[in-house]
């Protein structure tokens, strides 16, 4: 591999990892957000 | 409800916005800007990611370690949601840390890995906040969980002051520092356009960051308090 197909390896991969978390941090946030609310909502119910 | 929410979702927006610029920014400056090192060429450009990483780990890990200490001396929950949520994401640029490593090692050292002091205790430093992650879910006892973690937050953290020093105290593969040196100013030993490219890049990881860590903190609450409401209902 040349030199900048190490460099295109190491940028690719960490940009690639940390987007993928971003994607799950954001997946898990609006989740508890949701659940927050509908518990929330189910109290202002009762 | 809604609008007590709206000025901290406006913070992490902004928070967002600038790391997304500053990451950009630092892209630019040490793919294009910044000149190949007159050593190792085109490849040494992988120190703008390999440094910031670690140096966000550490942090990272510091925060851990002020999170347990606060959580074992107050027991107040929002100190342990901050040390997981920074564990969390210290794994994460700790494991970069090392990926990047390896691939800058293959093209300079003609290895992916050794066991080089700085490289063998970084690995050890990995396995620490894993096994910190793990014993959260493998105790049942949130309350026990906390308590263990912390220790283990706090001891684990001791692992940074040996890595930091390695590079002085054994023969190593991994070189001593270039920038944070005792005997020079920073400027006095690197090129400014690479210097340059550095300190954008490593703000753009410590935006990102502390974006990261907001989302990550805000969870732990949510679930916090999904917890306490059905506690609630249930009594």
């Amino acid at each position: 591999m040349r030199a900048w197909g190490f460099v295109a390896a190491a940028y690719g991969i960490v940009w690639g990892v940390i987007l993928l978390y971003l994607y799950s941090l954001k997946r898990r946030y609006n989740q508890a957000a949701a659940k927050l609310n509908e518990l929330r909502s189910d109290g202002g119910q009762r | 409800m809604a609008k007590q929410l709206q000025p901290a979702h406006n913070r992490k927006g902004i928070l967002g916005a600038l790391a997304l610029v500053a990451v950009a920014v630092g892209l630019y400056w040490s793919l294009v800007v910044a000149p190949p090192d007159a050593y190792q060429g085109e490849v040494q450009r992988i120190m703008y990611l390999h440094l910031p990483s670690i140096l966000i780990a550490y942090l990272s890990y510091f925060l851990v370690f002020i999170g347990s200490g606060l959580y074992l001396w107050k027991r107040e929950k929002r100190d342990d949601i901050l040390a997981h949520a920074a564990a969390e994401i210290g794994v994460l640029f700790t494991a970069l840390t090392i990926i990047e490593g390896s691939i800058w090692g293959r093209p300079t050292w003609g290895v992916w890995w050794t066991w080089d002091a700085r490289l063998t205790l970084t690995a050890i430093l990995l396995l620490i906040y894993v096994g910190y992650l793990m014993l959260r879910s493998l105790i049942e006892d949130e309350n026990r969980a906390a308590t263990a973690a912390a220790v283990l937050g706090i001891i684990g953290f001791l692992d940074i002051p040996l890595i930091h020093m390695s590079v002085y105290w054994w023969r190593t593969l991994h070189q001593p520092p270039s920038i944070l040196r005792p005997d020079k100013l920073p400027w006095e030993n690197v090129h400014p356009s690479m210097l340059t490219a550095l300190t954008i890049s490593f703000v753009g990881f410590l935006l990102l960051y502390f974006y990261l860590l907001s989302l990550r903190y805000r969870i732990g609450e949510m679930r916090q308090e999904i917890q306490a409401l059905r506690l609630k209902r249930g009594a």
